[in-house]
């Protein structure tokens, strides 16, 4: 696991629908520790997707600087998992080898990487649907799939994109519970991007609130772990915290 | 429970256990009323042949050995064409589907060349190539090609992005990607357009054998127009259908059921 390094981060595109330039992003910086779980939260169009896609190395940024432990960014790579709001899962191949994809691509024979993935499935609490098809899951369990898959390629870097907005709530909040259970155990670097204030205080150590493609607020969140939601949701730190976190994000 | 209904539910059973009944059952009203037009006598029978006819003159032509060798060199013919397309075509898709500049190059010729039919090929590949396996060969790999071709560029810009990305994000470089993400998410695509392009090379290769006229079932239809047989030109016709319908159920569809329906990409 490394630290990612986000310096005068700006991104400029061309609207060619409202015919002038936007900034999406402007000069954002951002550090996320070694083995530290941020989640960065906005509303829409704030520019939260974009940084994430500038980080993945999906778009190239404007200007600023991205650092992968003292690697600068200049493209995608396996140093950066993703896991995706629409999943990606290969339709083609079982969940199986959608976990062993990565080590697939990095020329891990098959017994190997087979073993891996299903070490990761089993995390994931997937290990019965290893040789079914993603389109035969529910879409927790392929989400579960996504986080899996990214994880057994050991990045430095956890990149989720609003992972579980396309989950109904109650599967949302155990898929929480799960994701605070495996960074404890495994405690990847992970940025997370939200605009659900909850789940965002939840998960992290740190929210960072951003608004119009710029940092608003940097909020610590020293809540006990490990996480679950029964407590949390009655406590009166955790309230505090959201209702802060809240009217931040309502202010931006 | 009401007969008919019965006699649906009795239907739908035998029909998942025996599927070949499923193909045949709907044929039936369809050679009763050609059998009773037939028997009634409206037509001179040289003109409307019965089906005991076309069967009887089916067992002739198979016995003296016509009919299957006509239909072995007209099946020959279109999976030779087919293969011939499909090296072509695929390659040539994937291309066009990924890369601008090929596209920006080759599209407006790859449209261009599709409004030119197959069969407006003839009067001028007669002149090059004679009468002759070239010039059927030439047919049924250009009709075979486009369907493939354009359908191929469509499911390469149908694989969603976020799927090359997650590729890219696990570590796979430019070549892993074509083989483990866009062949296989274009391949519902690539299928689609090779039973288009069978279905057209069929029909172009029955219409070329007519007019190159050496040997195949076209040539064998046409071959019966110039005899008067009537009885041949409606067996022709029938070898046609039912060849089509085996290609279908024995090769095409298995191949769908395996892929894109299994996957979840096609609905059943």
């Amino acid at each position: 696991m490394k630290s990612l390094t986000i310096r005068d981060l700006s991104k400029t595109y061309f609207d060619a629908y409202a015919g002038a330039h936007v900034n999406a992003v402007r000069d954002v910086s951002l550090d996320v520790p070694a083995g530290e779980f941020v989640s960065v939260v906005g509303p829409s169009g704030c520019g939260k997707s974009t940084i994430l896609n500038m980080v993945a190395g999906f778009i190239p940024p404007s200007s600023g600087e991205i650092r992968v432990g003292d690697r600068s960014v200049t493209g995608p790579g396996p140093d950066r998992g993703v896991v995706f709001q629409s999943f990606a899962l290969f339709p083609w191949k079982t969940v199986l080898e959608n976990v062993a994809f990565g080590p697939k691509m990095r020329g891990v024979a098959r017994p190997e990487r087979e073993r891996i993935a299903r070490e990761f499935l089993d995390l994931a609490g997937l290990g019965a649907a290893a040789g079914r098809y993603p389109n035969e899951l529910s879409g927790g369990m392929q989400q579960r799939v996504g986080v899996a898959r990214a994880l057994a390629n050991e990045p430095d870097v956890l990149l989720m994109d609003e992972p579980f907005a396309s989950v109904d709530a109650q599967t949302r909040m155990t898929l929480q519970e799960e994701l605070t259970r495996i960074w404890q155990e495994r405690r990847p670097t992970v940025l997370f991007i939200t605009h659900d204030v909850p789940e965002a205080v939840f998960l992290a150590n740190r929210v960072v609130v951003l608004s119009k493609g710029r940092v608003l607020a940097d909020v610590e969140v020293p809540l006990p772990r490990p996480r679950r939601w029964d407590p949390l949701v009655a406590s009166d730190d955790f309230k505090d915290l959201s209702n802060k976190v809240l009217q931040l994000v309502r202010s931006a | 429970m009401n007969p008919a209904l019965k006699a649906w539910s009795f239907y739908a059973r035998a029909t998942k256990r025996w599927p070949a009944l499923g193909a045949l059952v709907p044929f039936i009203p369809v050679v009763a009323l050609w059998w009773i037009v037939a028997a009634a006598g409206f037509f001179p029978r040289a003109f409307f042949p019965s089906p005991a006819d076309v069967i009887r003159s089916f067992g002739d032509l198979v016995y003296k050995g016509i009919l299957p060798e006509y239909l072995e060199d007209s099946v020959t013919r279109l999976a030779v064409g087919a293969a011939a397309g499909m090296a072509i075509g695929i390659p040539l898709g994937l291309l066009v589907g990924l890369s601008w500049k090929a596209h920006a190059a080759l599209w407006p010729p790859l449209l261009f060349f599709q409004a030119i039919g197959d069969i407006a090929w003839l009067p001028i590949l007669l002149i090059w190539f004679g009468f002759g396996l070239a010039t059927m060969t030439f047919v049924i790999v250009y009709t075979v090609l486009f369907p493939v071709v354009l359908n191929t560029v469509l499911g390469v810009r149908s694989v969603p992005v976020e799927l090359h990305r997650a590729a890219l994000s696990l570590g796979a470089s430019r070549p892993r990607i074509l083989w483990e993400v866009v062949i296989p998410g274009a391949l519902p695509n690539i299928i689609t357009g090779l039973r288009n392009g069978l279905g057209y090379g069929w029909r172009a290769l029955i219409a070329a054998e007519m007019i190159v006229g050496t040997s195949g079932v076209g040539f064998l239809m046409f071959d019966a127009r110039r005899a008067g047989s009537v009885v041949e030109i409606v067996l022709g016709m029938i070898v046609l259908g039912i060849l089509w319908y085996v290609v279908d159920a024995w090769v095409l569809a298995p191949i769908e059921r395996a892929t894109g329906e299994r996957w979840g990409l096609v609905t059943r």
